[in-house]
């Protein structure tokens, strides 16, 4: 009597749970949003693109502009009442302003421009984890978090790597540029940690599904270690969001590497390629940071308008019956 | 009905279409003119604030006293961080099942006298004087980094994420100092990646 009554209140127990929890929704077609957190001002474009490095005097088009402004583009996904973010900015304190970059706002804030709670957002999948793309994690309580077991396995490997110019966090005073594990600080990485600690993330190994049709795709080394991808339906096609596995827009449609840092080229080539398969050309790949974002330059992202301390937004795609949030 | 029209009277029309034809291109222009201010003002352009000078504000230049104490800092800062993130990937390896509760022991508690060396090396360093707020965050960092990785290697005695959750918390909070610290002597310590 005692072990049935136990076996009634664990079924009970776990029919109650089964209508509690937030069933994975099939996503038919998602709605689309992209979040500017920031922008890094006045970069060299032959820093973020050596094939369109700056040459005094000239008047060839790829080689005339000195410098570019680079958008921290974040993707707001809703596929029916799954509300979910590709990539998650960074977070400006008193304490890390970031010199040289301009418009940042919190994401949680900005987010709520689009009339998103960020209580609402259910997952985060980081593109990869450097500290301008997984950096406001602590803004979103009950995400769930979606890492490559590559990218934290590709730090690991780098910090405890004899060498000291392979293993170094930096290689220098203000010059975080290429070493593996650069891009990685403390902080962020905390963050991650923390949710881990907290139940709050999966550790991805290669490709997922995070609810029906919404599918990771590795990308490893086309940026960082663990880099990956996110495929999304959209009324409009399918969408692949790269973060930095394709930083540049111009870059996938012209085949140019672009922001190089922990990068093997050809495996950024084959995100590139990737991208053309699944969506069928260049036109749906969602860049983290095209300089031409936000305007007719870059077609996706062009129905675009200015929200809080200068950042931008774009209206992406609307799912059939979502209302336009555009203001 | 038909009215009859003099030269003259037909000479004052043909100026007087004229001139409002004039007038009208004239209004015309304006309007345009206006429509291209009220659109380029309200479209966004890349460019738009393209002037990074514009934007930034002047760091004012640093003195050899306060570029000495940076210098001597950065190298102690750079293992610092060094074996921060290697405390955090202990963790995460073992909540990951990578490792085990003793591996965790094993690869935390040699950072527990890193962070004592720094410490001391850190307290043998002279701030000047407008930089010994930030000389007193980063030696408070290491101090708690230096608890966290104590607190953490426990989990190798009594199994309690319990400890693991503490040491994360004060580690998160050393780094936000050691953040701070470098946003002030090595601005944009991390570039835009």
């Amino acid at each position: 009597m005692k072990n049935s009554l136990k076996t009634a209140m664990i079924a009970a127990g776990l029919a109650a749970s089964a209508l509690a929890a937030p069933v994975a929704q099939a996503a038919d077609v998602c709605s689309v949003w992209l979040v500017e957190n920031s922008r890094f001002m006045g970069v060299p474009f032959g820093a973020f693109m050596p094939d369109r490095a700056f040459v005094p005097g000239s008047t060839n088009k790829s080689n005339n502009i000195n410098t570019v402004d680079l958008p921290v583009n974040v993707g707001v996904i809703k596929c029916g009442n799954e509300l979910m973010l590709y990539d998650a900015g960074w977070n400006q304190t008193d304490y890390h302003k970031a010199t040289g970059t301009d418009h940042w706002s919190p994401l949680s804030k900005q987010i709520a421009q689009l009339g998103f709670d960020a209580k609402d957002v259910k997952k985060i999948i980081v593109g990869h984890g450097h500290w301008d793309h997984a950096g406001s994690l602590d803004e979103f309580p009950n995400a769930v978090l979606y890492i490559q077991k590559e990218e934290l396995r590709g730090i690991e490997w780098a910090l405890n790597y004899p060498h000291p110019r392979i293993s170094a966090v930096n290689d220098s005073p203000g010059g975080c540029a290429r070493t593996p594990a650069c891009g990685y600080p403390s902080k962020t990485m905390d963050s991650i940690y923390g949710k881990v600690l907290k139940g709050k993330a999966v550790i991805v190994d290669g490709e997922a599904e995070v609810i029906p049709g919404v599918k990771i795709h590795p990308a490893f080394r086309a940026h960082t270690a663990g880099s990956q991808l996110l495929e999304v339906p959209t009324a409009i096609g399918k969408l692949v969001f790269g973060s930095d596995a394709y930083s540049s827009w111009e870059g996938i449609r012209d085949w140019n590497i672009a922001n190089p840092q922990q990068t093997d080229t050809v495996q950024q080539f084959l995100a590139y390629e990737q991208c053309y398969k699944i969506t069928g050309g260049y036109q749906n790949c969602v860049c983290a940071h095209e300089p031409l974002s936000y305007t007719d330059g870059y077609p996706l992202t062009k129905n675009s308008w200015v929200g809080m301390n200068g950042g931008r937004l774009a209206e992406v795609t609307l799912a059939p019956g979502e209302k336009s949030r555009k203001k | 009905m038909h009215t009859e029209v003099s030269g003259s009277q037909r000479t004052a029309r043909v100026a007087a279409i004229k001139g409002f034809g004039v007038g009208a291109l004239v209004v015309g222009l304006i309007a345009l003119m206006a429509v291209a201010a009220i659109r380029e003002t309200a479209k966004p352009k890349p460019q738009a604030a393209a002037n990074p000078e514009a934007t930034r504000s002047e760091r004012p230049a640093v003195t050899a006293e306060e570029e000495t104490y940076a210098r001597a800092l950065w190298t102690i800062h750079a293992q610092v961080k060094q074996d921060a993130v290697k405390m955090t990937f202990a963790g995460l390896a073992y909540k990951m099942g990578d490792i085990k509760k003793e591996a965790v022991r094993q690869r935390v508690a040699p950072l527990s006298p890193m962070f004592d060396s720094a410490a001391a090396a850190l307290s043998k360093l002279k701030p000047p004087p407008s930089m010994s707020g930030l000389h007193a965050e980063y030696l408070q960092a290491i101090r708690l980094y230096h608890d966290a990785s104590v607190i953490m290697v426990k989990i190798a005695e009594d199994d309690r994420d319990t400890h693991l959750v503490e040491a994360q918390v004060m580690s998160e909070k050393a780094s936000g100092l050691t953040l701070k610290v470098g946003e002030t002597l090595w601005p944009g310590e991390f570039k835009p990646n």
